[in-house]
């Protein structure tokens, strides 16, 4: 449905830090999917989505919808944004404080280019939209005195008022309390899936992207670095810093042990001669330094166990226990049962299964 | 599909901004062409060019006169600038950060002055100050003699008046810096031991002075052009500054246009390098601003037994800013003819005066043309700037060129605009010269960079996304700026047009060389008056024009307050 190749925007480079913007990205969404751009500030997922939606233009690449061209720069093609036929909710919203909520959601339709709708059909469009959102009855109130989540809900309806073909969101969540944010998850998951609109994502938010997504893209200096589902990205990081930014990973760097075909199970030795077997994604010759990553619930106590260190730290969170190991030079993070008490300065074994130790460097 | 159509569309901005471009460089280059042409030239008697020269320059730079004028207009700006910011800044600490009582006062002086025409204010002082006036009248009495304590007509009286003619902008800028900073790091200071004062000495100025630096600056400029005090206090008693240099050099009779251009030009490149630290310093003053944006109220100093004293000087300034001007244009108002005040003056009070000014024929007209001409420019300037600042903002195809354009004319001082819009439009053959329209132009000139100001403010204001989810919505450049951007911006452009209206009929220097008999307004109509001595008349209408304009300074400040922009668009 949407195809975005090669796309690339730099900006000229401001102080002494690396010049900004995207670089030769690209992806295929199929129709319906909800895709996230997923990475930290200045990697260039907002820049991404501002170049589908118009808003910046790209130096190079090309971006379609179906078989229609929104950019391409050999043969110079730029459908101005107001064109494209897209919605958009913004980060800080946008809502027009000069409008009632109505006027705000029933924008789009007066605007539009070619056959404008009738006086009625604006209303039952409006309307529709509103209830979609879980408005019904508010049209009249002036678009001022809407809480923050009553404004993204009006900011949503009025994106797909005019039932755009692509859906763009840009960190619509991050501007909401954490309770309404969970809220608001949900509920866009659910609305997106109902009317079925192809969807991208922006996000520095790691467990919105899990939570949300059907297809991740995790960005890193202007590109992307791992494209999958969201398991994939969480068991099978494809490096240290995937690895590192989607939750917390254990590192650990030893040399591998005898050479591995991709996509099976090897064994890496330790600095201090201790052996872990672990999935090696991309395969490995022998003698190669590697970082193997290991997520702290896949790690449990045991007596038979892999590695032995000592508990250095324990915090009770509820729900869980987490607890800091030290194993050699090097700190592992284990979450553990809550029921079970295990007090610093224990001796401890651990064991975790070779398949949820990957190799991701 | 038609490619051209496609286009202009695509590209609607930069036809707007070429629009505008042109528009702003015919009004603003011309002049400042003018005037550097004219300094080094020769011209014949119908103004055409005959030669070069820099005689002009050389006259300036050997003659003792204009050299003792270039220093008279160093003292006079540094010592108004001086007491004007001792006056408003005191005031503004103890009205924005103490618990000093009668703070209303404060206000209130400064929104009426922000209507008086700056030369009513200098011939109320005049009067006060001067030979006839109840200070030296008191001390003739109490001495017995016939020396005077004081010659208002000098050094000391010029920066006098000026001084307290800008501490109302003064307490008003300060005033928001004060009501800006952030308390926190004050009460950090009380915490840690120290007193109001060490705390005001050691935490609250270090934190303004970035922000009083520029505001000395811009005050210093600003007198530096200043008209009235000069042109009333300073010629009679022969003390001369640059700005009434250029007025005796335009009025004599043949006038010296070559003369008065170089130096105005003086004058230009001394603005324009003040101009040019004003705006380094302002952009430092940002940097130590400390708001926090949570709209909280700073909790205010206790003054302790201590405020009385902070409430007897607030009084005393509300006094000499606001009720002695106006109690002396009242007397001069109720009497026949000028005199000092005195019990038996009281038995010849008459409304006399007010009658002229409400059936003689002149005063009617006059303040029709004042208020239309002022009119007339606001709303040009408005829907220029509006356009201009807002391309300008948003960094559209143009936009710093636009804003050096709109912005030009504030090197220009304004009796230095007039001789040079009366240069252009001697020149232009269109009925412009001698009509209001010449006023008119003027004043577009003079205050677009305030309009540019208003609007660009403004359009900071609007988060950029409001407009691009109107794009992204479908709507095209036209009906963004049509449907968001407009009504959005309406507050700050209304609070712009009221500015200029009240500045614009404030004015003396800018319309004293271009009015003719047929074309007056406000300001230079009192100014021929008090020259012809009638002060009566010239008082009643000014008190009557005082209320009218003190009516829309309070528009101005309730639209300021609605549209959150800084009152002087600063």
């Amino acid at each position: 449905m949407l195809t975005v190749r090669d796309l690339t925007k730099i900006y000229a480079n401001r102080f002494d830090t690396q010049a900004g913007g995207v670089r030769e990205v690209s992806f295929d969404l199929p129709e319906g999917t909800f895709f996230t751009l997923l990475g930290p500030s200045g990697c260039g997922k907002t820049t991404t989505l501002r170049c589908v939606a118009g808003l910046e233009r790209p130096d190079a690449g090309t971006i379609a919808v179906g078989d229609r061209v929104l950019f391409d720069s050999t043969s110079k093609t730029a459908v101005p944004l107001n064109e494209r036929g897209i919605g958009m909710v913004f980060q800080s919203y946008a809502i027009w404080p000069h409008m009632t909520v109505f006027e705000n959601i029933a924008f789009p339709l007066r605007v539009a280019k070619g056959v404008k709708p009738g006086k009625e059909e604006v209303r039952s469009l409006v309307e529709q939209a509103l209830s979609t959102v879980g408005l019904a009855g508010y049209g009249d109130r002036p678009a001022t005195r809407l809480s923050g989540g009553q404004q993204q809900r009006v900011a949503l309806a009025r994106a797909i008022v005019h039932r755009p073909k692509l859906l763009l969101l840009d960190e619509p969540l991050s501007n909401l309390d954490a309770a309404l944010r969970e809220e608001m998850r949900i509920e866009l998951r659910r609305l997106q899936q109902q009317i079925g609109v192809t969807t991208i994502y922006v996000t520095h938010d790691q467990s919105e992207a899990l939570a949300m997504s059907d297809r991740i893209a995790v960005m890193e200096k202007g590109r992307i670095v791992q494209m999958g589902n969201p398991r994939e990205i969480y068991f099978r990081p494809a490096s240290v810093f995937v690895a590192s930014f989607i939750g917390a990973a254990n590192l650990l760097t030893g040399i591998c042990d005898g050479a591995v075909v991709p996509g099976a199970i090897g064994s890496v030795r330790l600095p201090d001669g201790a052996r872990i077997g672990c999935l090696f994604p991309a395969g490995g010759a022998d003698g190669q330094a590697t970082t193997v990553s290991v997520r702290p619930e896949s790690i449990v106590f045991a007596d038979q166990a892999v590695l032995s260190g000592i508990v250095t730290a324990a915090s009770f969170l509820g729900g869980s226990a987490r607890y800091d190991v030290q194993v050699g030079d090097s700190v592992l993070r284990v979450v553990g049962g809550a029921e079970e008490v295990v007090a610093p300065g224990t001796s401890v074994g651990l064991s975790f299964a070779a398949s949820s130790a990957v190799v991701v460097g | 599909m038609n490619r051209a159509l496609a286009w202009a569309r695509q590209d609607m901005r930069r036809v707007i901004a070429a629009l505008v471009g042109l528009v702003l460089a015919v009004l603003m280059l011309p002049p400042l062409w003018i005037l550097l042409q004219d300094s080094i030239t020769t011209t014949d008697a119908i103004g055409d060019v005959t030669g070069f020269t820099l005689a002009h320059f050389g006259k300036l730079f050997t003659d003792k006169d204009a050299i003792r004028s270039i220093w008279n207009s160093l003292v006079f700006a540094a010592g108004s600038t001086a007491l004007s910011l001792i006056v408003g800044g005191v005031l503004a600490w103890l009205v924005e950060r103490t618990n000093a009582p009668f703070k209303i006062l404060a206000y209130l002086a400064t929104i009426i002055s922000l209507g008086t025409p700056y030369i009513l204010h200098v011939i109320a002082w005049l009067f006060l100050l001067g030979k006839i006036g109840p200070l030296n009248d008191a001390y003739r009495t109490l001495t017995g003699g016939t020396a005077n304590l004081f010659n208002v007509n000098s050094m000391a009286g010029m920066i006098l008046i000026e001084g307290f003619l800008w501490s109302p902008l003064v307490f008003l800028l300060l005033g928001s810096t004060f009501r800006a900073a952030n308390a926190d790091m004050e009460e950090a200071a009380r915490m840690s031991g120290a007193t109001v004062l060490q705390t005001l000495r050691r935490v609250s100025l270090p934190l303004a002075m970035p922000a009083i630096l520029a505001l000395a600056l811009f005050v210093f400029i600003r007198a530096i052009g200043g008209f009235e005090v000069p042109a009333l206090v300073g010629m009679p008693g022969r003390i001369y500054v640059l700005t009434t240099d250029v007025y005796e050099a335009t009025i004599v009779v043949p006038p010296d246009l070559g003369y008065a251009a170089a130096f105005s030009v003086v004058m230009v490149v001394i603005v324009a390098v003040l101009l040019y630290f004003y705006s380094r310093l302002s952009k430092n003053a940002e940097k130590y601003h400390s708001v926090t944006g949570k709209g909280f109220r700073p909790r205010p100093f206790d003054l302790g037994a201590g405020r009385w004293i902070a409430g007897a000087i607030i009084i005393a300034n509300f006094c000499i800013v606001l009720v002695l001007p106006m109690l002396t244009l009242l007397w001069m108002s109720l009497l026949p003819f000028l005199r000092g005040f005195s019990v038996a003056g009281l038995s010849m009070l008459t409304l006399k005066n007010f009658r002229t000014v409400f059936t003689a024929p002149g005063y009617v007209e006059l303040a029709t043309n004042s208020l239309m001409v002022a009119a007339a420019a606001a709303t040009f300037i408005m829907a220029i700037t509006a356009l201009a600042g807002w391309i300008a903002a948003r960094r559209g195809p143009g936009g710093w060129l636009l804003d050096q354009l709109a912005t030009l004319s504030l090197v220009f001082p304004g009796i230095c605009l007039g001789v040079a819009v009366m240069e252009v439009y001697l020149r232009v053959p269109l009925p412009i010269y001698g009509s209001l329209w010449i006023i008119a132009i003027a004043y577009v000139i003079r205050f677009m960079p305030y309009g540019m100001r208003y609007v660009y403010s403004g359009v900071l204001q609007l988060h950029h996304e409001l407009e691009e989810a109107a794009g992204v919505a479908g709507a095209g450049s036209l009906t963004t700026l049509r449907r968001i951007v407009a009504p959005l911006l309406s507050p700050a452009i209304i609070a712009g047009w009221l500015f200029i209206f009240l500045v614009a009929n404030k004015e003396l220097a800018i319309a004293v060389l271009l009015a003719s008999p047929g074309s007056q307004v406000i300001a230079v109509s009192i100014f021929d008056q008090w020259v012809n001595g009638q002060g009566g008349e010239l008082a009643a209408f000014g008190l009557i024009w005082t209320v009218l304009m003190t009516v829309i300074a309070c528009l101005f400040f309730a639209q300021g307050r609605r549209g959150g922009t800084d009152v002087f668009g600063n």
